[in-house]
């Protein structure tokens, strides 16, 4: 069994996982700020896209290094 | 992953892709502003309008970012050159992406350095954000100005702030994260665009174009979305950051 490729798949999955559920709480949290208030959509949308980028990082800072070392450092 | 040429200079490495794309970045940043803001007129043509909505938005970045108007008139102009390169530096890696498959010495593609090289040879063009330096090297110039502008305008609050050990650990962890999030989504986002394209080749045209091709075209148009708004959230972030070393009274 090959540690290397054991651990960038649990690094993956870790992420995968994180994304989702972090992702999910906050557009759930926006359609139900719409569904309150309708005519705030378009202000709800530029502030959710926004806060998208700063939730995705943690996960994209895993497939990032998880791919560094699959690709580039050969693991 | 693509190999890319590097050239050895007073003991330094360096890498000849970055180099190249950082250039062609700024010259298509200042060919699109000076296009766009030549013959300016009371009735904007398209590319000025283009412009006047960019400067919209980057002044409500600024507003964001400091309470006083001085301030932010004052980054204004930094804060739309620093999008607009980091806009078109992230998609740069989406639409052209150059490598050569056959070795050529004089330029340092030696014999050795194709064999180790995979299907698509040895590339000469990608992002410049995508390579590990460039946002590492934006994100500490940006920290470093923000510790200066403290300094000079804001003396006694900015050497009180360090009495708080929590204000230490965020003066490390806010450049990192800065710069980390930008280089991950441009990096992630590129490989998987190797990922894909190696991957049709190697199954062959039919199979390949149709079980891969479409994947690919919707990450790429994924990744011009995610280039967009990781430029809007970097900027967006320097100018808070830098914000906050002026005002910091907590």
């Amino acid at each position: 069994m090959d540690m290397g490729i054991l651990a960038v798949g649990i690094m993956l999955a870790c992420a995968a996982i994180g994304g989702a559920v972090g992702n999910a709480i906050l557009f759930s949290k926006y359609i139900e700020g719409i569904t309150r208030q309708p005519e705030a959509q378009p202000t709800l949308f530029g502030q959710t896209l926004l806060l998208f980028a700063i939730v995705e990082l943690m996960p994209i800072a895993a497939l990032g290094i998880s791919l560094y070392l699959l690709f580039v450092r050969g693991v | 992953m693509e190999l890319t040429p590097k050239v050895e200079f007073l003991g330094l490495t360096f890498d000849l892709t970055v180099m190249i794309s950082s250039l062609l970045t700024a010259l298509l940043v200042f060919c699109f502003a000076y296009f766009a803001a030549r013959g300016s007129s009371r009735v904007p043509h398209r590319m000025q309008a283009l412009l006047e909505m960019l400067l919209d938005l980057m002044r409500g970045i600024t507003k964001m970012g400091f309470e006083d108007r001085r301030f932010a008139d004052k980054s204004l102009v930094f804060t739309l050159t620093l999008f607009l390169y980091i806009l078109f530096a992230n998609q740069i890696g989406v639409m052209l992406m150059v490598s050569s498959s056959e070795p050529v010495p004089s330029l340092g593609l030696t014999e050795n350095l194709m064999q180790e090289a995979n299907a698509h040879g040895v590339s000469w063009l990608k992002s410049p954000t995508a390579d590990i330096n460039v946002p590492i090297a934006i994100a500490i110039a940006i920290a470093l100005f923000g510790h200066i502008l403290g300094m000079a305008y804001n003396t006694k609050a900015y050497f009180k702030g360090f009495l708080n050990p929590l204000h230490i650990i965020e003066d490390i962890t806010r450049p990192m994260t800065h710069a980390i999030r930008l280089w991950a989504n441009i990096f992630a986002g590129e490989i998987f665009i190797n990922l894909l394209l190696s991957g049709g080749l190697s199954l062959g045209l039919f199979k390949g174009g149709i079980a891969l091709g479409i994947p690919l075209i919707i990450w790429l148009g994924f990744s011009l979305f995610v280039g967009a708004v990781q430029a809007y959230v970097f900027v967006l972030l320097a100018n808070v950051y830098t914000g906050q070393k002026l005002y910091s009274v907590h």
